[in-house]
């Protein structure tokens, strides 16, 4: 058998993007129609054109407001994993901690965690920290979840082959379950990183004066809605490179890894 | 002779999550003989794959004992699974390596020498997922020679790969066993496969697993598919399938019985 027969299936290629492709061109293209067309003023729903003029108005600082936010995003989202995995660590590895911290990891899980945000910076006052604390309780959860699936959800006889060559619980750990949970892994961290820009635009409503999240809750005072669509462009343009940086980044680690 | 594994007198009892007992295996008393490859036939549930376990020292027995001895005074365990069970996060090489790893053995030409036995050279750098499922079994069988355990046990390790590709990898198991002069230990519910590649067959009754019947296989140790349309072949086959018929009928007597 040839070496060739084990290559790797190969990815979809421009054809399969054609139609999406077409059909956000038309819809932008409608969008733009409609708007001229039925004369809607902007502050009630802004055109493409008048949206893609918005940045070159030299009034918003959009790349100093974006960096805000995306340094809010990020830095919530790195504490958020860290504190997640060493959670589902320590859940995995203790059924006692597991069972002494279980109760409050699912009361903050079933709570919409952006309730608490207006109140969180009653406690902890108006400043970067309570910002940052909601990205973490946003991004933290699906990493403990994930994760400790992961760590424990492995195959049972690699378990009893690792056993029976008297492999020690810590061989088990490094060479079975933490490989073992490194997609579990992958795929809280795509959820974790639209919680992260959930929370950094909402941690911005309630405690900011800089950021999108700010710039759009201004523009609804100002009636600046083009403005706000401005802002929204900008977090969907962040929200796919962050998933696609996932994506890729996972991929790079895990070769061996297809999901299905 | 010597044993490398006697089983003396040996039961083994559950405790359900309810707290019912479940009595898995009974007196069950059998030994393996150096460089000797031994089947163990039974119907589905009777503790075939318990045994195992308990052979290999990853669950405890409640009752009897079992003498493991070897050459080097290290009782070591080779396993082959029902599904190839290999690591996707290692390449092909990196998968038969483990073992070596575990046991902290450094001759890893060996590691070449069976990929070379599994005709996969060419494939050590391939993952898991790139693999045929009976190219996965290959792998998984390397890894459990790699390290020249004192025995290896398999559990049906070939169920679900189609018949052509089943006879070869039997084949291929017997030729490799006798090769390394290995002694081995067959989980199966499939008798061709017992007989094909074991000297001895113990058949195995319903749960309770006991053994009820223990089966010579009288063909030279060197076999080849030929072997598969002799005599000796289907005398033993024969035994060992009137055996397991007539455990069927007793369960279904049993079952017929019951208001």
């Amino acid at each position: 058998m040839s070496r060739a027969t084990i290559r790797r299936r190969s990815r979809p290629g421009l054809a399969g993007y054609g139609l999406p492709i077409l059909s956000f061109v038309v819809g932008i293209a409608l969008w733009e129609l409609i708007c001229r067309v039925f004369k809607v003023p902007a502050f009630l729903f802004p055109p493409p054109s008048a949206i893609a003029q918005i940045y070159f108005t030299g009034r918003i600082d959009w790349i100093g407001q974006t960096l805000v936010t995306l340094n809010e995003a990020l830095f919530g989202l790195v504490i958020g994993v860290a504190v997640g995995f060493l959670i589902a660590l320590v859940i995995t590895l203790s059924s006692v901690l597991n069972k002494i911290l279980m109760p409050y990891i699912v009361a903050l899980q079933v709570l919409p965690k952006v309730a608490i945000a207006p109140i969180l910076y009653i406690i902890l006052g108006f400043s970067n920290t309570s910002r940052i604390l909601l990205i973490v309780i946003l991004t933290f959860f699906p990493i403990v979840i994930n994760t400790s699936t992961g760590l424990t959800d492995v195959d049972r006889n690699l378990v009893h082959l690792l056993k029976s060559l008297g492999a020690s619980d810590r061989t088990v750990f490094w060479k079975v379950r933490l490989p073992n949970s490194l997609p579990y892994f992958f795929d809280g961290l795509k959820i974790g990183v639209s919680g992260a820009l959930v929370g950094a635009i909402v941690a911005e409503f309630v405690s900011s004066s800089s950021g999108l999240g700010f710039l759009i809750l201004n523009s609804q005072y100002t009636f600046n809605t083009t403005a706000a669509f401005g802002a929204f462009v900008i977090l969907t343009v962040l929200g796919l490179v962050l998933y696609a940086g996932v994506i890729l980044l996972g991929r790079r680690l895990m070769p061996w890894y297809r999901p299905n | 002779m010597t044993a490398i594994v006697a089983v003396k007198d040996v039961g083994k009892t559950y405790t359900t999550v309810k707290g019912d007992e479940v009595v898995a295996l009974e007196d069950i008393s059998l030994s393996v003989q150096k460089e000797e490859t031994v089947a163990i036939v039974g119907p589905s549930g009777c503790g075939k794959s318990t045994l195992l376990r308990l052979i290999a020292g990853v669950e405890k027995q409640t009752d009897g004992k079992i003498e493991r001895s070897t050459d080097d005074g290290r009782f070591v365990v080779g396993y082959v699974f029902q599904d190839s069970s290999l690591m996707r996060w290692r390449t092909v090489y990196d998968n038969i390596k483990l073992p070596l790893e575990v046991t902290n053995k450094h001759n890893y030409e060996k590691i070449d020498q069976l990929i070379e036995m599994i005709g996969m050279k060419g494939f050590e750098k391939a993952y898991p997922i790139e693999l045929s499922g009976g190219m996965q079994r290959r792998v998984s069988i390397a890894r459990a020679f790699v390290h020249e355990p004192s025995i290896v046990l398999m559990d049906e390790p070939f169920t679900g790969v189609d018949e052509l590709t089943k006879e070869a990898l039997q084949h291929e198991l017997g030729t490799m066993i006798r090769n390394l002069h290995a002694t081995a230990m067959l989980v199966t519910h499939d008798i061709e496969e017992a007989v094909f590649l074991s000297d001895r067959i113990f058949v195995m009754s319903r749960r309770p697993g006991r053994i009820v019947e223990e089966v010579p296989v009288k063909l030279p140790a060197e076999r080849d598919p030929s072997m598969r349309s002799r005599l000796e072949f289907f005398e033993a086959a024969k035994r060992v399938r009137e055996k397991l018929l007539s455990i069927r009928a007793m369960s279904v007597d049993l079952e017929a019985g019951t208001p």
